[in-house]
């Protein structure tokens, strides 16, 4: 029977209050939960039939639980659903060849969490009134339009034109948002990853990774800007474990 | 907007969210995924998911605290 994996703590660990701690949790299915050891960090783990291991709701939900759980005690790095090895004694090899890149990621991530922001809006509706600012600012001549008329190259070429000139609207205004939030998690010392333009509404996909006492500053500050930008929905998520936060791939 | 609208909404939100980082995010190990895909409501992305707001999760916050008291 193979062992899947849960998550890699850290720290001087209390072997004794870990037992204590994981003989109260269950793993997927069920499964009894132990610590598989090296120096000080510790892997867990529970027994699997790799055949049997099915990404459904319960089982993700299971293997998510049994990470918060033991987020609220250890700095950890969540391990991805699936990562499945033959045994304990493999497990251990590979915490001793990354045990550097593991103490490093712990120490990042140590007292923090993860915070997901998604800013969603209607994007054409939003077009439209950055259109409607930009044309109020920019009246068109008489002369492009009547240019545009004497040709069918010269119209297509303008309409492409204002469809580039609103995309670059629209990319500076998110880009407006971004400065506007990143001010607030400079002051929170906070570390982010964002995108932009995530599908045709989700205009900005953020996450962020801070300290555990800085949660409720940071939901005044979302709270301020969703009250700001009336137009936008704010979507605020967390505290997670730091999933988006861990940058190993592992040499087993 | 009803209070079940903003809860139903709000756990959308939280599984989808809970999924992606289950999923794709966290520590890799090469070559040893094992992830067979079952049940289809894995998957199922609700058009509501883009309709909740900072505003109303804090609603449902204070809905929820309400319920435990």
């Amino acid at each position: 029977m193979e062992k899947i994996i849960y998550a890699i703590l850290s720290g001087k660990i209390n072997h004794g209050k870990l037992t204590t701690l994981l003989s109260g949790i269950k793993g997927i299915e069920g499964a009894d939960l132990v610590a598989v050891s090296f120096d000080q960090i510790s892997a867990v783990v529970s027994n699997i039939e790799k055949a049997d291991l099915v990404a459904n709701q319960i089982n993700a939900f299971a293997f998510a639980h049994v990470i918060e759980i033991l987020e609220e005690d250890y700095p950890l790095l969540p391990m991805r659903f699936g990562s499945i090895m033959k045994s304990a004694g493999s497990i251990q090899e590979m915490l001793e060849k990354n045990y550097p890149e593991f103490r490093n990621n712990l120490q990042k991530v140590e007292n923090k969490s993860e915070f997901g922001l998604k800013i969603v809006c209607d994007t054409e509706k939003l077009k439209t009134e950055l259109k409607s600012k930009s044309d109020a600012v920019n009246e068109p001549s008489q002369k492009s339009v009547a240019e545009s008329r004497d040709s069918v190259f010269r119209e297509y070429v303008n309409q492409k034109l204002k469809a580039h000139r609103l995309e670059e609207m629209l990319m500076g205004y998110i880009d407006s948002i971004i400065a506007e939030f990143t001010g607030f998690l400079i002051e929170l010392d906070a570390v982010k990853k964002i995108k932009k333009m995530t599908t045709a509404t989700t205009i900005i996909d953020a996450v962020f990774l801070l300290e555990k006492d800085k949660k409720a500053e940071l939901i005044l500050a979302i709270e301020a800007m969703q009250s700001k930008h009336t137009g936008l929905n704010f979507i605020l998520t967390g505290p997670w474990p730091p999933y988006s936060f861990v940058d190993i791939t592992l040499k087993q | 907007m009803n209070n079940h609208n903003v809860i139903d909404q709000s756990k959308d939100i939280t599984i989808l969210e809970l999924l992606d980082r289950v999923l794709n995010k966290g520590v890799i190990l090469t070559g040893d995924l094992v992830i067979s895909v079952a049940d289809i409501d894995l998957v199922y992305v609700g058009v509501k998911l883009m309709l909740s707001s900072v505003e109303t999760m804090e609603q449902l916050k204070k809905v929820k605290s309400i319920s435990e008291e």
